[in-house]
C-alpha cells in the first residue's frame, strides 16, 4: 500500500516534531507527522480520578517497560545503571514531563574550547537566544527575569508559587551565600492564551489535565491541527528507505492502525523521535547503501548516549512543609556549582533543584524514579507520620560527558509488537559524574541543615536514581566534520541530503539542566535554517 | 483465593505490614481492608495472587494468635525465606493502603480526586520575593562567558 506523497513528513509528534512543524507551516509545504501513540483527551488523565497515584505504577508509568501498552517499545536497559524512561502519544514524553524549563548556558556550548572535555556545538548561546525566546511565547512559560546565572532575558509570566518548601530552601542558600532563583517553568501562573492557569496539583507526571502544563498536546498541535497539519496516530514507522542510486530518503514503511505496513513517500524526512528511539529507528534502516544503519557511515549513530545522572538528598523539618502543593519538580534552583571550578577534583559541573515531595504512596515506595520500598512494620508507621510530611529535598542534576561506550544498539532478541528490534542500553557512570553527585550530596546536606533541617536523609550508596532516563541525549551529535558527527551545524544528515534529525540526540554536550527548552529552540533554528537554504537545501 | 480461613491470616498480616497509630485512629491496613485490592492488582505485579498465596502458605497456621513481637518475628523469617513474594507483598500492600482516598489527608495531602481543584498556593508577593532574592542579585553574574 502506497499513502500519497508529502512534502516533509515528521517522525514524532513530541516535542522537537512539533517545534519543527510549526517552523515549518509558513512554507505551506505539506506537512504530515507519523506518531506512533494515541491522541489523548482530557478525560484519558488519571488525575481526575480517586486513586490517581496507582497509574503512576501501572498505564501512567514513566517506564514503558512497566507501562508494556501497544504503543510503546521495550527498552534492555540491563547493562545500564539508568533506565531511559519516556511516553508514547502526541505530545510524546512532554506529556508526562515536569515542566521545567532552564536554558542551557553560554558555556554549555564550548565546553571543548573552556574545559577540555565533550565537544563544541556548531551554534552558540547567543544564536540560539531568538528561538528559545519564540519557543517560550508558543508554550507559555513562568518566572522572574533577572537570574544572574544568565545573561538578560524574562519569562512573559510571573513565577508559580515557591511555596514553604521553596522559601524554605531559599534561607537555606542565602545563609550558604549560594546562587538560587525561581525555578523557569513550562506551566502556566496564570490564565494565559486560552488555556487554565496551574491549579497546583503535584502530578505532573500523570498528564495535565489543567492543560496548564507546556505539553505540546496544549501548546503546539492545537494551533498545528488548526494550520493543517496532518497528524496520523497509532503509526509506528519501522524504518526509513533511501534511493540507492540518490541515497536520497524516498519516505518510510510504517504499521499502521490497521495492522498493515504502509509505504509513505516524503521529499524531506524529520526524525523527532528522542535520544533513544532516533538511533534505534536508523539503525533499524539498514540498506545496501547503509549496511549499518541510515546515516550511520562513521559508526557514530546510537554512541555517546548522555543522561543527567541524579541523586537525592532530603531534610526532616519541625514543620510540614506542604511539598505535595505545586508543580512537582519545580520550585527554585541553584546554578551555585554549575561551572567548572579548578579547585574540585571534575570538570563541569551541576544544578541542585528543589523537587517538592510525592504523594503518599510514591513516597512509601521509595520515591518517584526509585524502586525501594521504605520499611514495613513499626518503622513505616514512623516514617509515614513523623518523617513523610516534614521533608524537603534537593536533587543533584550533573552533567554527563559524552563517551562512546554508553550507547543505544538494537537488542538481537527483544522486540516491540510489530516485531521491530527494541532498544538496548548500555551505560555506566563516568569518574567525573562520580565526584560531582558525591560533592552535591555534601554540599545539599549542608544547605538544607542551614535551611533548618533537623536531620538530613541520605543514601550514601553511590547509586543514582534507576529510572532517571528522561533526558536522553548525544547518539547522532551534530557537528561540522562528518568523521565525528551525525548531522550538520543545521541538523541535517551529513550522509543523506535530505534527512533531518531535530531531537535531543543531536546534542554533542548535555549541560546539566532540563533539555526540553534547548530541544524545542534547536528544532525551530533547524526548521529556520531550512527555511532560509531553502533554494539549496539538498546541496 | 480468599476464604473464611485465609482472610482473617491475611488481615492480620496486613496489620503488621502498616500497622495502625498508636492512638488508633489511623487503621493498619488489615483492618482498612487492603485485603480486597490484593486480588485486582495484577495490573502492578506479574504474579499479585500467587505471592499472596505464598506468603499464606509461609506463615505459622496461629499466626492469627501470635503475640505482635512474635508475629513481626515470623513475618521477618518469612521475609528472609520468600524474598521476591514477600517484597512484592509489601508493595501491593503500600498501593492499596495509599490509593485509599481517606487515607491520603492523615498525611496531609487532600482525599480530592486531583484535578480539577488542585491546591491553592498563593504566589510570593513581590516584596518577599525582592528579599528572598536580593543577597543573590547583590553577588553578581554567575555564569561564564563563552566567547
Amino acid at each position: 500500500m502506497q499513502d500519497d506523497p508529502v512534502d516533509v513528513l515528521i517522525i514524532g509528534a513530541g516535542a522537537s516534531g512539533a517545534a519543527i512543524a510549526w517552523s515549518l507551516l509558513e512554507t505551506r509545504m505539506r506537512i504530515l507527522c507519523l506518531e506512533q501513540g494515541p491522541h489523548l483527551e482530557d478525560k484519558d488523565f488519571p488525575s481526575r480520578d480517586d486513586d490517581y497515584e496507582l497509574a503512576r505504577y501501572g498505564e501512567f508509568s514513566c517506564d514503558p517497560n512497566v507501562r508494556g501498552l501497544k504503543q510503546d517499545y521495550p527498552i534492555n536497559a540491563d547493562e545500564s545503571c539508568i533506565t531511559p524512561v519516556n511516553f508514547n502519544a502526541v505530545g510524546g514524553s512532554t506529556i508526562n514531563f515536569l515542566g521545567h524549563w532552564p536554558r542551557m548556558k553560554p558555556s554549555d556550548f564550548r565546553t571543548h574550547s573552556l574545559d577540555g572535555v565533550g565537544a563544541d556545538w556548531p551554534v552558540d548561546y547567543e544564536t540560539l537566544a531568538p528561538f528559545y525566546d519564540m519557543n517560550d511565547r508558543n508554550t507559555g512559560v513562568s518566572g522572574l527575569g533577572g537570574n544572574p546565572a544568565y545573561p538578560d532575558y524574562t519569562p512573559e509570566l510571573p513565577p508559580i508559587p515557591m511555596g514553604k518548601l521553596g522559601q524554605t530552601l531559599a534561607k537555606g542558600f542565602n545563609e550558604k551565600g549560594y546562587h538560587w532563583w525561581p525555578s523557569d517553568v513550562s506551566i502556566l501562573s496564570e490564565d494565559h492564551d486560552g488555556r487554565q492557569k496551574c491549579v497546583n496539583a503535584g502530578t505532573c507526571d500523570l498528564g495535565c489535565a489543567a492543560g496548564a502544563k507546556g505539553g505540546t498536546n496544549f501548546s503546539y498541535w492545537p494551533m498545528l491541527e488548526n494550520a493543517g497539519v496532518e497528524l496520523r496516530t497509532g503509526a509506528r514507522v519501522r524504518e526509513i528507505r533511501v534511493d540507492k542510486s540518490t541515497g536520497f530518503a524516498t519516505g518510510v514503511l510504517y504499521h499502521g492502525p490497521d495492522g498493515q505496513v504502509h509505504e509513505q513517500r516524503a521529499e524531506l524526512v524529520v526524525v523527532a523521535c528522542n535520544g533513544v528511539g532516533t538511533p534505534r529507528l536508523l539503525l533499524n534502516s539498514k540498506s545496501k547503501t547503509f549496511p549499518d544503519g541510515l546515516a550511520n557511515r562513521n559508526g557514530l549513530v546510537g554512541k555517546n548516549l548522555m543522561f543527567h545522572p541524579l541523586t537525592g538528598v532530603a531534610g526532616v523539618f519541625d514543620e510540614p512543609m506542604l511539598g505535595h502543593e505545586g508543580p512537582m519538580a519545580c520550585s527554585i534552583l541553584s546554578q551555585e556549582f554549575y561551572e567548572t571550578d579548578p579547585s574540585r577534583d571534575f570538570v563541569r559541573g551541576y544544578g541542585l533543584h528543589s523537587g517538592r515531595s510525592t504523594t503518599p504512596m510514591t513516597y512509601a515506595l521509595g520515591g518517584y524514579g526509585i524502586d525501594n520500598p521504605i520499611p514495613w512494620g513499626a518503622e513505616h508507621r514512623e516514617i509515614m507520620d513523623n518523617v513523610y510530611p516534614y521533608l524537603a529535598g534537593l536533587t543533584i542534576v550533573s552533567e554527563d560527558l559524552p563517551e562512546e561506550h554508553n550507547s543505544v544498539t538494537l537488542d538481537s532478541d527483544l522486540t516491540d509488537s510489530d516485531g521491530i528490534p527494541a532498544p538496548k542500553i548500555t551505560y555506566k557512570l563516568g569518574e567525573n559524574t562520580r565526584k560531582m553527585l558525591r560533592h552535591g550530596e555534601e554540599r545539599a546536606k549542608e544547605i538544607l541543615l542551614a535551611a533548618g533541617a533537623k536531620k538530613v536523609l541520605s543514601k550514601n550508596d553511590d547509586k543514582v536514581w534507576w529510572r532517571a532516563g528522561w533526558h536522553q541525549m548525544g547518539t547522532c551529535r551534530m557537528g561540522n566534520d562528518p568523521e565525528t558527527s551525525v548531522v550538520n551545524g543545521w541538523g541535517r544528515s551529513h550522509d543523506v541530503k535530505n534527512l533531518f534529525i531535530v531531537d535531543g540526540s543531536i546534542f554533542p554536550t548535555a549541560g546539566a539542566v532540563n533539555p526540553t527548552s534547548t530541544i524545542q529552540a534547536m528544532a525551530l533554528y533547524i526548521g529556520d535554517s531550512i527555511k532560509t537554504k531553502i533554494e539549496t537545501l539538498f546541496d | 483465593m480468599l476464604n473464611e480461613t485465609n482472610r482473617p491470616i491475611l488481615d492480620a498480616i496486613l496489620d503488621e505490614l502498616i500497622p495502625p497509630s498508636e492512638d488508633g485512629k489511623i487503621p493498619g491496613a488489615g483492618a482498612l481492608g487492603v485485603a480486597e485490592f490484593l486480588p485486582t492488582a495484577n495490573a502492578y505485579a506479574p504474579d499479585a495472587a500467587g505471592s499472596v498465596r505464598t506468603i499464606l502458605d509461609a506463615v505459622p497456621a496461629d499466626f492469627v494468635a501470635l503475640p505482635r513481637d512474635e508475629k513481626v518475628t515470623a513475618l521477618k523469617r518469612v521475609e528472609a525465606a520468600h524474598g521476591q513474594a514477600f517484597e512484592t507483598l509489601v508493595r501491593l500492600t503500600y498501593m492499596g493502603y495509599y490509593s485509599r482516598p481517606d487515607m491520603r489527608p492523615h498525611f496531609g495531602v487532600g482525599a480530592h480526586p486531583i484535578h480539577p481543584l488542585g491546591y491553592p498556593v498563593a504566589r510570593e508577593s513581590d516584596a518577599m520575593m525582592d528579599e528572598l532574592t536580593a543577597p543573590v542579585r547583590a553577588r553578581g553574574k554567575v555564569y561564564r562567558d563563552a566567547r
